[in-house]
């Protein structure tokens, strides 16, 4: 790698933990209890401090250095988290951020860091100037919740007792963490030890001044367990005393003033990488487009594959038969390992929900649980940065419309709270998301009227249609029911922009609701927009691919079965008019042959409620396909989805039929 | 020494291509490559009139113009020579349907002079300057005009209302 690649993989690193950082400062101001943000800042700091010392950008690791100061101290809870530290975190984070800015050129922005570097020193020695703040930390208690005693009363029977032992180690002391190791191995060899302060695993991890306490339940008499841990070197003193199973201090949760139980999980003296290779695996930061060129070289080496199978079949030469059957092999796992690099967990975009819901809830006055699901499942690349719009519209439009205000809810016999559970789950080569919620419902009738009063639908198709069928009208472009106008959010966008995206991207979105139970989207999506699933057609000279997504079926129709309606050709398919579109004519095609045809092959292409029958010359396969752009020097042509390179290296054209479905 | 860098740093570098018989030319730092057009090129329907199709050029899909009926030019079929320019414009590659390629040469920047309002039937907008080399008259063209897709569209939009 050359300097400057390096300099962009630091680039977009620091750019992503700068975000994280602002995110999680206004997280903090919320919540300025929550230890989980501030590891999480405390990480994203460290992470910079650690890539900046590397790059040599020491202003930046200055910075970021003193920052962990001051954070070390908030996590370890000796300083409180208040208004004025968050801010000046915040400041840290802005000078961070312009110092960032000039790093395209080669070196940090030329700024002062030494005010706000002089502010958080401020912070990190007043704790050594003022001992009493500590005396008060190091008061140090244990005390237990309340299914904790009711555990330990079971276990307090016959001769058992319950001691607490305060062990104090010297000061001077260097391996503390494999001290208080030792003491404990000591300690459990007598009885059952039942908690610690702080926790164990912070003790093996050296996250802990000088003293700790242990609860232990032994039927030993509590000299002789004082005595085992006094032989241990470096121990300065024990306090041991019994407590009475009745007497039990109890731990009140989230109260600030005791260590909580094991409240950091993550280290945090060491360098954060190994930290996140034990959950996430050694990862690269690689550009998608690099990922792109490679998907196109070995699209063009699938190519180049066919015209070798085909030259081999001719010379009909075993050896090189062989080795192309082998190559084919590899090709095909290296196409798969190149579609799967481009995956990305859905995570991406459902991190965003639970800000999004609250403050949609707050905002509409209801009170909504989210529940999150399947965030571990993977879609490609393009798909996720795009169905980020519509499920935020599903999203608003539960919380908006269709779960209750508190009070409703407690009429009708619900809990207050609403509950919205957002899941997703792959299932063969789709990925389903679920948005469901246990609001009011759609009420289907109200969704009916509106289609009939806009002429959406006739009275006699009504009839015909299931409960499913009319709730899913929603999607129809431009409706919204008069609910929905009225609504803040609910104006304008409605379900159909929804629709079409979620089409767009080849996926299907189909809702389904019980009145008063509540309502459920689901959306399936492809697992990549790379490749699609086609199935190729003949019109003339010319071959097209018709996305699978849009066909709904294909049938042979005999010439004397078309009739004209209204100067359209129609023909029935179970009953029902499809009307017949000759392909040909919506593509200019001059040489088709099927007007001479007394057997058509027709395409029946379905778009929402409408179905119209493609007639071509000739189905010819199905295939899947990678899909590429036509680019931006000819844009979006309508009726046209793309383009996909063929065995013999000639361009196909996709055909995207949604517009000859509603035409 | 010094006369010889003076020089270089006014010369400019051009592809020389024909339409029909007239001569025309592209900076050389526009041009990517140069074509044979051996495969067959797929029509794209509702396309402007003169995206004669689309090509794959080692995977990516490349359409193709061809300037003859861009500039409204009367002109025989393509034969033998025809070559395709593939050519840089606004970040999207094009390709430039032209019926001979000729060759490279270097001419002093001073010799393009400013267009005349119509060149060899070509309309000045699509023309940057016209070069005198010895007796041969060479039209510079402006690819960003002659090819925008802005233009295009209001050129197809004009072929509709035909």
């Amino acid at each position: 790698m050359e300097t400057s690649e390096y300099l962009r993989v630091f680039m977009d690193e620091c750019r992503e933990h700068l975000q994280t950082l602002n995110s999680s400062l206004l997280a903090l101001e919320n919540d300025p209890q929550n230890k989980e943000i501030l590891n999480a800042i405390f990480r994203s700091a460290h992470t910079i401090k650690g890539a900046a010392a590397t790059m040599g950008f020491n202003k930046m690791a200055d910075v970021t250095h003193n920052m962990e100061d001051v954070l070390g101290l908030l996590r370890r809870g000796d300083v409180e988290v208040t208004p004025e530290i968050i801010n000046l975190l915040f400041d840290a984070v802005d000078l961070l951020e312009i110092l960032a800015g000039g790093i395209p050129e080669g070196r940090e922005a030329d700024i002062e860091t030494a005010g706000i570097v002089q502010r958080l020193k401020k912070y990190s020695t007043r704790e050594e100037l003022t001992p009493s703040t500590r005396d008060r930390r190091r008061t140090l208690e244990l005390r237990y919740l309340k299914e904790e005693q009711e555990q330990l009363k079971k276990l307090l029977t016959g001769e058992k007792k319950l001691y607490h032992l305060h062990v104090i180690l010297r000061e001077e002391c260097l391996l503390k963490g494999a001290r208080a190791f030792m003491i404990l191995r000591e300690v459990e060899a007598a009885g059952t030890i039942v908690k610690t302060i702080p926790s164990t695993k912070e003790l093996e991890d050296e996250r802990f001044r000088y003293d700790f306490i242990i609860g232990l339940i032994t039927d030993e008499p509590l000299e002789k367990v004082v005595d085992i841990i006094r032989r241990v070197t470096d121990v300065k003193d024990v306090r041991g005393e019994e407590v009475a199973p009745d007497k039990l201090p109890e731990e009140r949760r989230g109260s600030g003033e005791t260590y909580c139980f094991a409240v950091q999980k993550e280290k945090e003296d060491e360098p954060s990488a190994p930290v996140a290779t034990a959950q996430t695996g050694l990862t690269v930061r690689v550009d998608i487009r690099k990922l792109d060129d490679l998907m196109n070289l070995v699209a063009e080496l699938v190519i180049n594959r066919g015209r070798l199978q085909k030259i081999s079949a001719e010379l009909q030469h075993e050896e090189l038969e062989e080795s192309v059957e082998h190559l084919n092999r590899l090709l095909l796992e290296l196409q798969d390992d190149v579609l799967k690099t481009r995956m990305v967990a859905v995570e991406h975009v459902f991190s965003r929900f639970p800000r999004l819901v609250r403050d949609l809830a707050h905002r509409a006055g209801k009170q909504v649980d989210l529940h999150i699901t399947g965030i571990e499942t993977e879609l490609d690349r393009t798909v996720i940065d795009e169905i980020g719009d519509p499920l935020i519209h599903i999203i608003r439009n539960s919380v908006d419309h269709r779960i209750e205000p508190p009070e409703e809810r407690v009429a009708a016999g619900k809990p207050a709270t609403g509950q919205l559970s957002v899941s997703a789950h792959q299932a063969g080569n789709q990925v389903v998301i679920t948005v469901a919620d246990d609001g009011r419902g759609i009420d289907s009738k109200k969704i009916a009227d509106t289609a009939l009063a806009k002429g959406y639908i006739t009275p006699e198709q009504l009839a015909e249609m299931t409960e499913e069928e009319i709730i899913n009208l929603v999607f129809l472009p431009g409706f919204s029911t008069s609910e929905e106008v009225t609504d803040v959010s609910g104006r304008g966008v409605g379900m159909d922009v929804v629709r079409e995206r979620i089409t767009a991207l080849g996926g299907q979105v189909l809702l389904s609701s019980v009145p008063g139970e509540g309502t459920t989207v689901m959306i399936q999506l492809p697992l990549t927009l790379a490749i699609i699933q086609t199935l190729m057609v003949q019109v003339g000279s010319e071959i097209y691919a018709i996305p699978t997504t849009l066909v709904d079926q294909t049938i042979s129709v005999a010439r004397k079965d078309i009739k004209i309606l209204r100067r359209q050709e129609v023909t029935m398919l179970r009953g029902e008019v499809l009307p017949l579109v000759r392909l040909q004519d919506v593509l200019g095609v001059k040489d088709a042959r099927n007007p001479e045809y007394e057997e058509l092959d027709v395409v029946v292409v379905r778009h929402g409620e409408r179905r119209v029958g493609c007639v071509v010359d000739s189905l010819l396969r199905p295939q899947d396909v990678v899909i590429k752009s036509l680019g931006s020097y000819l844009g979006n042509i309508p009726g046209i989805a793309g383009a996909t390179i063929l065995g013999d290296g000639r361009v196909a054209l996709i055909l995207d039929l949604r517009t000859v479905a509603v035409a | 020494m010094r006369e010889k860098e003076e020089v270089r740093e006014e010369l400019i570098q051009l592809v020389l291509f024909k339409l029909g018989e007239e001569e025309f030319g592209v900076n050389i730092l526009q041009a990517r490559e140069i074509e044979k057009l051996d495969q067959g090129l797929t029509r794209v329907p509702k396309a402007p009139s003169f995206v004669e199709g689309v090509i794959n050029l080692r995977g990516e899909i490349i359409p193709i113009v061809d300037l003859r009926k861009r500039f409204g030019l009367t002109l025989p079929p393509l034969g033998y020579d025809s070559r395709v320019i593939i050519v840089e414009v606004d970040g999207a590659l094009v390709g430039m349907l032209v019926d001979a390629v000729e060759e490279v040469i270097r001419i002093p920047a001073s010799a393009v002079e400013p267009p005349p309002p119509i060149t060899k039937g070509v309309d000045s907008q699509y023309v940057s300057g016209v070069a005198k080399v010895g007796d041969r008259l060479i039209v510079l063209l402006n690819l960003e005009r002659a090819l925008s897709p802005e233009e295009s569209k209001e050129l197809a939009e004009a072929d509709l209302s035909e």
